[in-house]
């Protein structure tokens, strides 16, 4: 009798996973983000090819993340100062979005497709709803992704130099481009 | 019995991420080295062990003035004039690094290395870092007045530091820095405490606590190890500021030297008496390639 109810309990969340995880989900860890940082003096981007996505399109869930720390902007001081002084990677090793399209995407159409998607936003701890626009595109291996959008570092609590220099740019503008495979 | 809790158990654990279909958040590595155990290669005057990467060039310079309490009419010591050291420093290696630099004191021209040795490591399987750093130093002053000029040989100085440190948490960090000088000749016309003394050595103690995310108060400690006429202890205090590219290091001192030679060896005031100097530090870095 105790199995039986065991099972009752625990069917239904399994369940629960593999039906809504189906076949319109498309998932991959090699993306390429890039921030851009424009100052008056100096312009440097810090790139990572480790981003992490999700999109399911039967549960409308859009889902990414980076670990911070595999940002690399060409000099390693400033990839450590970036790190401790300014993201608190220690604490907050993730930048991070989860939302949904706002706008209908048809995946049959091969053409590359405009969508927008609101979801949070969140890096040094700090979480932000925001709307990013971006493209579509069906590929024969599957899902191609490219969005832009722009974070104010004030927006997330990121402190930065403002005595003497500002080699840290208060805009920054975030890439991402991310070729989702189809999830097994 | 117990399966079947801990089957409901891991279930209740996903279940949230299972619900919501949400990707596991999974770091790329585990395990790094820990970094800025320091602002600077330096922290207030002592070696740190923070390391160049390779390809990373440093250049510093270094003052330090009078003492203070010469009072307003000396704007506290300034107008006595300075101690300046400059100094370059690359990094042939992620561990490795070698530099050369220049104090006005005795102008003792020194060239010197930075070796890694142990890296302190995220997850705690290596809990300090270490470094070593010895240097040679040459004096070029004039000793034309003396009846025995100085030789090639005698102008000559050794040191070897060794710090050890750990950074306890993202705020505070804490080392230990032993050290030892040798000098090929000494006598009264050099910048030290005793002159029938050629051997000094010290355990330094230095340390720093960040109070906001680019600002750290900083402190050192150099206890006189050595059986040395006038040595005393050398203590100072400072504020490391870090303004993107540069590190400012700003401090109260009871010694002048700046170069690991004269730090343990040359005469200090007494702190408490108000016998200390005001100096500081500019730290650069660029990258060469």
């Amino acid at each position: 009798m105790k199995k039986y109810l065991l099972l009752l309990f625990v069917v239904p969340l399994l369940l629960v996973r593999f039906d809504e995880v189906s076949a319109q989900a498309y998932m991959a860890e090699d993306g390429y983000v890039e921030f851009i940082s424009t100052a008056p003096l100096l312009e440097f981007k810090g790139v990572s090819n480790h981003l992490t996505g999700l999109i399911d399109l039967d549960e409308n869930l859009i889902d990414f993340y980076v670990d911070l720390t595999t940002i690399d902007t060409g000099i390693q001081r400033r990839n450590r100062d970036m790190r401790s002084t300014y993201l608190n990677t220690d604490r907050f090793p993730f930048a991070e979005f989860t939302g949904s399209l706002l706008t209908d995407f048809d995946s049959e159409n091969q053409a590359k497709q405009q969508v927008k998607t609101l979801g949070k936003f969140s890096i040094n701890g700090v979480e932000r709803e925001i709307e990013v626009e971006g493209t579509l595109e069906p590929t024969p291996d599957g899902l191609l992704l490219e969005a832009s959008w722009v974070i104010l570092l004030d927006d997330y609590n990121i402190d930065r130099p403002r005595v003497l220099f500002y080699e840290l740019a208060e805009e920054q503008t975030v890439n991402i481009s991310i070729l989702l495979y189809p999830r097994e | 019995m117990r399966s079947q809790v801990f089957i409901v158990l891991i279930t209740l654990i996903l279940y949230p991420s299972i619900l919501f279909g949400q990707l596991q958040r999974e770091r790329v590595e585990q395990d790094t080295a820990v970094e800025l155990t320091f602002m600077a290669p330096r922290n207030i005057n002592l070696f740190t062990v923070e390391p160049l990467s390779r390809g990373e060039l440093h250049y510093s310079i270094m003052h330090t003035f009078g003492e203070v309490n010469s009072g307003a009419g000396d704007l506290w010591g300034v107008d006595q004039g300075a101690n300046v050291r400059f100094s370059f420093e690359y990094g042939f290696g992620d561990n490795f690094s070698i530099g050369f630099g220049r104090s006005s004191m005795d102008k003792v021209y020194d060239v010197n290395a930075r070796i890694a040795l142990l890296s302190q490591r995220t997850d705690g399987s290596m809990p300090i870092s270490v470094t070593i750093a010895p240097s040679v130093g040459i004096n070029t002053s004039s000793f034309g007045f003396l009846d025995e000029d100085y030789s090639f040989s005698d102008r000559l100085n050794f040191s070897l530091a060794l710090p050890i440190a750990r950074k306890f948490s993202s705020d505070f960090s804490l080392m230990v820095v032993p050290m030892a000088v040798y000098f090929n000749r000494t006598g009264p016309e050099l910048n030290i405490s005793d002159p029938e003394i050629n051997t000094y050595y010290s355990v330094g103690i230095g340390g720093r606590y960040k109070f906001a995310s680019r600002t750290a108060l900083s402190f050192q400690y150099i206890p006189p190890l050595t059986d040395a006429e006038n040595l005393t202890n050398n203590i100072g205090i400072g504020i490391d500021i870090e303004t993107g590219g540069h590190v400012f290091q700003m401090f109260f001192t009871t010694s002048r030297a700046l170069n690991e030679s004269y730090l343990i060896s040359s005469e200090n005031g007494n702190f408490f008496d108000r016998e200390f100097r005001f100096g500081f530090n500019i730290n650069r870095l660029f990258r060469i390639r």
